[in-house]
């Protein structure tokens, strides 16, 4: 009897989740339909919008990070204590015109630790008109003119928005040092996409002046933190060509740059006043895109020459940049990701002794190696959070300006960061 | 006192009964996660570019922009963390919403191109499908409706 009745009980219980797992099913059905007659009702109005307002978008990112770090400064003065010494913020706006005619300019408000200031910078990032001159299914040609970002690598047009790269850092060979040398040009770009069977290909080429507001280069090619003058362009290109596999599971790219830079005079006399620099990178990339997993690797090779500085024979060096990064996605919108990053300014002179000899400087100043583990949570599709640490051996990446001591900078050093982002 | 064979007989019945609830209940689980995705198109487009998996991903990765009369595309999509969106990602145009977003951020943050616009629910898809000239999106069923043609991905 006992029996019988446990068994009525336990088939009540199955009874009642099958009656509830239905209720649930229709009342979700009941729900859709009322919502789309609802919907009717309200969005009748969208029929009579304008069309050019369709054409005009506007969008933007925030980010602010947060750095603690050990023996050296990132971003501010984290070492032993707490930075939030960078601030990202960008407001954009694009309007297509005609079928073959847009404009696109974006604002970008940066704080990046001392080499910015307390106060942060606002630039124009980018600005341009967009004229497509030829538009068949398969092949678009075109040509841009105004500032336009360049491509060079994975990240480097988007650097400054968080979301778009999966660490706080980005991989050393988009040195931040680098940053104003690589971020956007003054000039043209020639544009063409082709949709092919086999995958659809992509090349950029821009060509005009580079814009370096920073001193940050400049002192570090001259050791000398007392310069006084500015970095100035000539004629200079930027142009890749990028293949991308099943809409971008696979995806390969080569960049090439050739960037002419000459020294402005600070003073009357100044002792690099025939300064001539000429910097020349390749890179390869390769990315994969898995629903779980993700691989990316990129080479740099950067052949570098410092002319006509007086009293110093001119210099020649070939610096190389590489990282292998791997990313396992543990949810849809939780992701972990470690990377080995390696970067070297000169291959002749990997440890930097030669480099010591000669300057009486450290010679970790030459190189980098970095360990990176971090997660990223994406808790909405506009809102992301993420942590990560580095355990770094070498110091080629420091910012001078939050590291004004260069003959006490650490080898070894740790750094724990943290980021909150944002965009629409 | 029931007699034994009675309490056999209704031990049967309700394992019998349980098995059959429980394939119910199995089934009714397992049938929402293939969630169904429709492909929708505002009937004033082109009618060349209506089918094909190339087509439909050349359009949702917007490398083509405007249908075979002239016209701009206009596409529609869901949030990225819509089940829906996330269907529509993998059944048609066999990506991932990751893959996705990496595309539309790259040329909404260089300027070089827009991304699609997104809504909030089917609904408004549907609503801005019917209203919106030249507009292509999906949702998670197929509907009767004058306004609205199906994109046929095979």
């Amino acid at each position: 009897m006992k029996k019988l009745f446990f068994l009525m009980f336990n088939n009540l219980v199955h009874t009642l989740t099958l009656c509830a797992l239905s209720f649930s099913v229709n009342a979700q059905q009941v729900d859709t339909t009322s919502d789309v007659e609802l919907q009717q009702e309200t969005f009748n109005w969208s029929a009579l919008k304008k069309t050019w307002e369709d054409d005009i978008q506007f969008h933007g990112f925030f980010s602010q990070g947060l750095f603690h770090s050990t023996g050296n400064n990132v971003y501010g003065k984290s070492k032993n204590s707490v930075s939030a010494g960078l601030t990202e913020l960008g407001l954009n706006i694009s309007y297509h015109a005609l079928n073959n005619l847009s404009f696109a300019a974006q604002g970008l408000y940066r704080r990046a630790g001392e080499s910015t200031g307390s106060a942060g910078e606002v630039t124009l990032d980018f600005a341009f008109v967009d004229l497509t001159v030829l538009n068949l299914s398969d092949t678009r040609i075109g040509i841009r003119a105004g500032r336009i970002k360049n491509p060079w690598g994975l990240y480097n047009e988007t650097r400054d928005v968080a979301f778009t790269h999966p660490t706080i850092f980005l991989p050393l060979l988009y040195f931040d040092r680098s940053r104003g040398m690589l971020l956007a040009m003054d000039g043209g770009q020639l544009y063409a996409d082709y949709n092919a069977a086999i995958g659809d290909f992509s090349f950029k080429f821009n060509y005009g002046y580079i814009h370096d507001q920073h001193n940050e280069l400049l002192i570090a090619i001259t050791n000398d933190p007392t310069i006084s003058g500015n970095l100035e362009s000539d004629p200079s290109l930027f142009t890749q060509l990028s293949y991308e596999i099943l809409g971008g599971e696979y995806i390969f790219a080569i960049s090439y740059a050739d960037l002419h830079l000459k020294y402005q005079n600070g003073e009357t006399y100044d002792p690099y006043s025939n300064l001539k620099i000429h910097i020349y990178p390749l890179v390869f990339s390769a990315q994969y895109n898995g629903e779980k997993f993700s691989l990316t690797g990129e080479y740099n090779i950067q052949w570098n020459e410092f002319i006509g500085i007086e009293g110093r024979p001119d210099r020649f060096a070939i610096s190389e940049h590489w990282y292998i990064q791997a990313g396992y996605r543990i949810l849809d919108n939780l992701e972990f990701n470690v990377r080995y990053d390696s970067s070297v300014q000169d291959i002749d002179d990997r440890k930097g002794q030669q480099f010591n000899q000669l300057t009486g400087l450290p010679a970790h100043l030459t190189f980098t190696q970095d360990w990176v583990v971090g997660l990223r949570w994406d808790i909405t599709p506009t809102w992301m959070i993420r942590a990560e640490y580095h355990r770094v051996h070498g110091a080629s990446m420091l910012s001078i300006a939050d590291n004004p001591d260069t003959l006490n900078v650490a080898l070894d050093w740790n750094i724990y960061a943290l980021q909150v982002g944002f965009r629409f | 006192m029931p007699h034994k064979y009675h309490v056999d007989f209704i031990f049967f019945l309700f394992t019998k009964m349980r098995q059959c609830l429980l394939c119910i209940v199995l089934s009714i689980c397992v049938l929402p996660t293939a969630q169904a995705v429709e492909v929708i198109m505002n009937t004033t487009n082109s009618k060349e570019l209506t089918q094909g998996l190339k087509n439909l991903r050349s359009i949702f990765i917007m490398r083509t922009r405007y249908w075979t009369n002239g016209k701009k595309i206009r596409v529609f999509v869901l949030p990225d963390n819509n089940v829906v969106h996330k269907a529509f990602a993998k059944q048609k145009l066999k990506m991932l919403p990751h893959q996705l977003r990496r595309t539309w951020n790259r040329m909404t943050y260089t300027g070089t191109g827009q991304p699609p616009v997104t809504v909030d629910s089917v609904a408004e898809m549907l609503e801005k499908i019917k209203h919106t000239k030249y507009s292509i999106g999906y949702i998670d069923r197929r509907v009767e409706d004058e306004k609205i043609i199906f994109f046929n991905v095979q």
